[in-house]
């Protein structure tokens, strides 16, 4: 009876180890009918259809692409379909794979194990510099991206990451409906902005609703804000300055962009509630009082994704007339997420991927599907949704695209802005604020 | 007599009511967890999972019913869309990498096969280590031999070596090996950081049990195999089933191994779990079914293994 429990056990584990190597092979038989079915008619449609648009590099069908990438879900899918026209015309076969932990990227590249290619940050750029494959030995089409995004791709002179997605929050989002009824256009110029600003406070009307309260991070809509403002007083180069840690935090430029957000941050005829309101309302509320009924405020500066929260709250306005954006009227960049396509491998298969990424195609590909926006200029006016679209122009006009400060310098930097920003809306001294946050900036740029 | 009574229960009234406490504290968030699974999204995202049971609210949204299926149907087959699987079948606009048939249960992509995978690597990476460790167990409490004690205090040293420092050498090694991405490769790593523990465990256990019955094993002849299987292992059953439990839910809960060594060619439920909602947060939804999904076998396992759990874990604990 006894030996019979161990014959069991030992049967349990000769089985699954057996399952385990059929399901080895699984994938694989499974995988290979399906590329060949599907790409065999498809290629040929494709061909006869446009022939020349998608440049295989040599990529023979069945050639693999091992990708890590951050998206995930609905992400995924988008991504899919973008990539789907290089899959039917070439048959490569992407080998994905999804994580939100940078370690694991870190650990494969270690290990000597990397995959092909990986989207992820600007700053995985440097961090990877002597092992990345530079975009002009991969058949990359350069004319299709702005001289800017090439700049803040390059690291030691050589282009390293190819820009495929991008999420500007350099907006301002009001009524539409509201501004038609109060006699209100959209200002163009930031003196425009100061002129309606002033104009509206003149009518009784509170213009800005800027509540910041955001648990942990509370203060992140206010840096945010601040560096809108250096991105229209100073510009993206300054930004990157703070950046870099060439421009220190105390410097005049910033302790100027403090003033002009305070002056509106802390008084209550400018924002609701004046600084106790901007410091205690969450900030997804300070969207919502632009969009209530009557309104509390007429614009709030919020990054895309204010537009969701708006049709959550209030599903029955809808985009375009009873909300929308504009860009912060006379910035001379913007400010957002980007992500970039690196490769740690330079086989046929990445050249196709580069090279259809950077066409005009790959571009347009991208816009239709609308996931978000893509730096690509041919992807410009072919966005599908009319938010995106209009996000699209913004970028398309923007001379430069700056990375959060917060998030770029590591250490306890972006607390230390959050907590700086909150303390000098509560009536603290902005100097030594200032140098505080400074000290931080120091410290994490070691 | 009376008096004595009523003071035992006014006695137990703090412990029935810590316990009652705990139970509530760790019930309430499953129970919403799971009422939010059965839930239409549009109704999930208007109203909370406590009013799922009043009428006003199929009112406010187009939606007719309270509950639904849907939310399991999609992270099975590993649904990516903004619609429903079935909504999107009926309509004909599913991804490509759905077929509607039987064949999107082992979807890649999907739960279906997350936990065909998951079984793959969980049940030899549960067997494996128990076994060996057994065997180590016995030969560290009654064979003889030299440098016993210094073997068997590395070997509890090893219980703190992290995990997660070794695994750029291990994947190195692996990916010199080829065995990058199977599941042979996860089953070892899982068999040697489980060992020490299990070893542990199993010697001070076995250690425990009185020397007679041994030495009249080995006096009737019986020779060191024979001991072990007919001895030893139905004696130290609780053992190796609190062992089986602790070993299970650790694999099955474990995602950085998976991720680090499997990712995505084969994926396990803990990953795909983490992939159903997009990196902002969004499609939440078929977590909740997916996180009910993973948690069912565990609750099995730990049901049917449970009366062996306390005696287990006393295993060693005491020597008689």
């Amino acid at each position: 009876m006894k030996t019979k429990s161990i014959v069991v056990v030992s049967m349990i584990v000769i089985l699954t180890m057996l399952l385990a190597s059929c399901a080895k092979a699984a994938p694989v038989a499974t995988e290979a009918p399906m590329a060949e079915a599907t790409e065999a008619p498809m290629a040929e449609a494709t061909e006869a259809l446009m022939p020349s648009e998608i440049d295989c590099m040599g990529a023979a069908a069945g050639d693999t692409v091992s990708m890590l990438y951050q998206w995930s879900g609905v992400e995924e899918e988008n991504l899919n379909k973008i990539l789907a026209p290089l899959v039917e015309a070439c048959g490569i076969v992407i080998n994905p794979e999804s994580t939100r932990d940078q370690a694991l990227l870190d650990t494969r590249v270690q290990a000597g194990t990397p995959p092909d290619v990986t989207f992820w940050n600007v700053t995985q750029l440097s961090q990877y510099k002597d092992k990345l494959i530079a975009m002009t030995d991969l058949g990359v089409n350069g004319d299709n991206y702005a001289e800017y995004w090439k700049n803040i791709g390059t690291v030691d002179s050589k282009w390293l990451g190819l820009p495929v997605k991008a999420d500007p929050k350099t907006l301002v989002w009001y009524s539409p409906a509201n501004f038609t009824t109060d006699g209100y256009a959209i200002p163009t110029t930031w003196d425009e902005l100061d002129a309606l600003v002033e104009k509206m406070v003149a009518d009784g009307k509170v213009p800005w609703s800027m509540g910041m309260e955001s648990g942990d991070a509370t203060g992140w809509t206010g840096t945010d804000f601040i560096q809108d403002i250096l991105l229209v007083t100073q510009g993206p180069d300054y930004v990157m300055g703070i950046i870099d840690g060439t421009i220190p935090y105390n410097d005049p430029g910033v302790k100027a962009a403090y003033e002009i957000y305070g002056k509106w941050a802390m008084s209550e005829m400018y924002t609701v509630g004046g600084a106790a309101g901007t410091v205690s309302v969450g900030f997804n509320d300070a969207i919502n009082k632009v969009f209530s009924n009557p309104p509390e405020a007429m614009m709030v500066k919020q990054s895309g994704f204010a537009g969701g929260t708006v049709k959550a709250t209030y599903p029955d306005l809808t985009y375009g007339t009873d909300y929308d954006f504009f860009g912060v009227p006379g910035a001379k960049g913007l400010q957002g997420g980007s992500d970039w396509m690196m490769a740690f491998s330079d086989k046929p298969a990445v050249k196709a991927l580069v090279a259809y990424l950077s066409s005009a195609k790959g571009g347009e590909m991208w816009a239709q599907v609308g996931f978000d926006l893509t730096p690509n200029t041919a992807g410009s006016d072919a966005y599908v949704d009319a938010a995106l679209l209009k996000k699209g122009q913004i970028l398309a006009n923007a001379t430069g695209f700056t990375p959060d400060i917060g998030d770029s310098i590591p250490g306890g930097f972006g607390s230390a802005e959050f907590k700086g920003i909150t303390e000098y809306v509560n009536g603290g001294d902005l100097d030594t604020i200032l140098n505080t946050i400074a000290t931080a900036q120091i410290e994490g740029l070691k | 007599m009376r008096r004595s009574k009523i003071n035992k229960m006014l006695n137990k009234i703090p412990t029935h009511f810590v316990i009652i406490f705990t139970m509530f504290v760790w019930l309430v968030p499953t129970i919403g967890l799971f009422i939010t699974s059965l839930r239409p999204l549009p109704l999930i995202n208007t109203t909370g999972w406590w009013t799922a049971f009043s009428d006003k609210n199929t009112q406010q949204t187009s939606s007719t019913t309270k509950f639904t299926l849907n939310n399991y149907i999609d992270a099975i087959v590993g649904y990516r869309g903004t619609n429903t699987y079935v909504e999107d079948c009926q309509s004909g606009s599913q991804s490509s990498s759905l077929k509607c048939n039987a064949s999107d249960l082992l979807n890649p992509r999907g739960m279906g096969q997350a936990f065909v995978n998951s079984l793959l690597v969980t049940i030899p990476a549960t067997i494996l280590p128990i076994f060996l460790a057994a065997f180590a167990g016995y030969a560290f409490a009654w064979l003889d031999f030299k440098g016993r004690f210094l073997l068997f205090a590395i070997l509890v040293g090893l219980q703190v070596v992290p995990l997660q420092m070794t695994l750029v050498p291990v994947l190195k090694m692996y990916a010199q090996t080829g065995m990058t991405g199977t599941f042979l490769g996860v089953w070892l790593f899982h068999t040697g950081f489980g060992m020490p523990y299990a070893i542990y465990l199993m010697r001070n256990f076995l250690g425990g049990l009185p020397k007679d019955l041994f030495e009249a094993a080995y006096l009737d002849g019986a020779s060191h195999w024979t001991t072990f299987t007919n001895l030893v292992i139905p004696l130290s059953m609780p053992a190796i089933a609190s062992l089986g439990i602790f070993q299970f839910l650790w694999v099955w809960n474990d995602l950085l191994v998976a991720l680090v060594f499997l990712g995505g060619t084969k994926p396990v439920m803990t990953y795909q779990i983490s992939n159903m909602v997009t990196s902002l947060g969004a499609g939440w939804h078929l977590l909740t079914a997916a996180a009910f999904l993973s948690m069912l076998l565990p609750m099995v396992v730990f049901f049917a293994l449970q009366r062996y759990f306390v005696r287990g874990m006393l295993a060693g604990a005491i020597k008689g």
